[in-house]
């Protein structure tokens, strides 16, 4: 009766700006005698290492640090902003303050719009996330809610504001 | 009269965001930073601390202004620094120090580089970046003030004359994480990254230094240093650090009773 012998050799490998990659290599056999175990394992392993050791010293594809994903998170973020059609390139989180605050004080939309053309020189829609930042601040400031006096914001702004 | 509001936090809080001023302190001294964070230690702000906080303040003021398409007069800055002053310690009024700030700002805005009608493209504004895509938490942070185009700025006030290069090895951490924000948040990269030191000498001075744009290997010690700040955490890992910046640590009696 033949014995199946099944060998896999694989390494992992760091690299540069939190990558990695990996190979691996395995391989089926057959042997009569299981006193061929050993020195079979022995063999493949030499084999396998040599093959992978081989390959993957060609590194491949490498991001650029400086803008891989970040292109494609922007355009991600924008992708969740859009709601029934209209691409808003803030975060939903952001949108939904703006459009809380509005609804809390019953502003006029057109009047938070003429307000980012006038600061930003751009509609509401069509501000990135540092602008619509800054927009909400401003909102705020002319609009404090009652109940939580100035500090509507994350807690970690005014945790961070008295640890400068 | 407290330093500010923190309040004791539990570790999951305090890794579910990182900021640089979190990660500064964790490389200061993490037992400090168990003092401060975890623990929600409160102390009197120190007159530096005091100055620098109505500094700060004023100048958002002066910056909003700008922004708003608005001028602030000199009259309407010294109303804006006495009412942060005020704020910040109603209890601290020495009147030497409060006159050292404002001669911090006279020198400031008289050197500025900014131009009174320079727009600015955002002012003290909250950011955050998802770093989940690296395994890390999200990135978040207060910009002091961004020029155009895409400059970012920190002011910062100190009682020495700030040596160029140390100081860009000093701030690596927090200058990273503001480009890393500011990428991320405008989907471009950041011109440069000034700091715009207000130096309380008997003459107060302004120097401005101008950093390059965070490199790929700033942003890798950045996520190797957010990644050790997780850890430590999770491992509970507040050892003291003791050397010469425990002279000014507000809780030097607590680290010398621990064991």
């Amino acid at each position: 009766m033949a014995i199946v012998f099944e060998a896999a050799y694989s390494k992992k490998l760091g690299l540069p700006n939190f990558s990695s990659h990996s190979y691996v290599v395995s391989i089926r056999t057959e042997l009569t005698d299981i006193n061929q175990v050993q020195e079979e394992s022995r063999k493949l392993y030499k084999m396998l290492q040599e093959a992978v050791d081989k390959e993957i010293q060609a590194v491949g594809f490498m991001p650029d640090a400086t803008s891989y994903g970040m292109k494609d998170g922007h355009e991600q973020q924008q992708r969740n902003g859009s709601a029934g059609g209209d691409d808003w390139q803030c975060t939903d989180k952001q949108k939904g303050l703006i459009l809380r605050i509005v609804e809390e004080n019953n502003l006029d939309k057109n009047y938070v719009e003429d307000l980012a053309k006038e600061l930003f020189g751009h509609g509401v829609k069509s501000l990135n996330r540092l602008s619509a930042s800054g927009l909400i601040d401003e909102l705020f400031d002319r609009f404090p809610r009652k109940d939580k006096g100035n500090g509507q914001r994350g807690k970690y702004q005014r945790r961070e504001q008295s640890r400068r | 009269m407290n330093a500010g509001d923190d309040s004791p936090r539990s570790i999951a809080d305090l890794i579910s965001t990182v900021s640089a001023s979190r990660l500064t302190t964790f490389q200061q001294c993490r037992l400090k930073f168990y003092f401060r964070y975890v623990l929600g230690l409160q102390r009197p702000k120190t007159s530096a601390l005091h100055v620098g906080g109505a500094v700060h303040e004023t100048l958002k003021y002066w910056n909003k202004a700008r922004w708003r398409n608005e001028s602030a007069t000199l009259k309407q800055l010294h109303d804006a620094y006495l009412g942060a002053w005020g704020e910040a310690a109603a209890s601290n009024g020495e009147v030497e120090e409060q006159k050292t700030g404002w001669r911090l700002l006279e020198t400031y805005f008289r050197e500025s580089p900014i131009k009174p009608d320079e727009k600015p493209e955002a002012v003290e504004v909250s950011v955050e970046a998802d770093l989940a895509k690296h395994g890390l938490p999200k990135l978040v942070g207060i910009i002091d003030l961004v020029r155009p185009p895409g400059i970012i700025v920190d002011f910062k006030t100190s009682g020495q004359t700030p040596v160029p290069e140390k100081v860009a090895h000093q701030t690596d951490t927090q200058t990273s994480a503001y480009g890393v924000l500011y990428r991320e948040c405008t989907g471009k990269k950041e011109t440069s990254i000034e700091l715009h030191h207000l130096v309380k000498l008997k003459n107060p001075k302004l120097v401005v230094t101008a950093l390059e744009p965070a490199t790929d290997l700033q942003k890798t010690r950045l996520f190797k240093i957010i990644e050790s700040y997780v850890n430590g955490l999770n491992r509970s890992d507040f050892i003291p650090s003791p050397g010469l910046q425990c002279a000014s640590c507000e809780f030097f009696s607590e680290c010398r009773a621990w064991s």
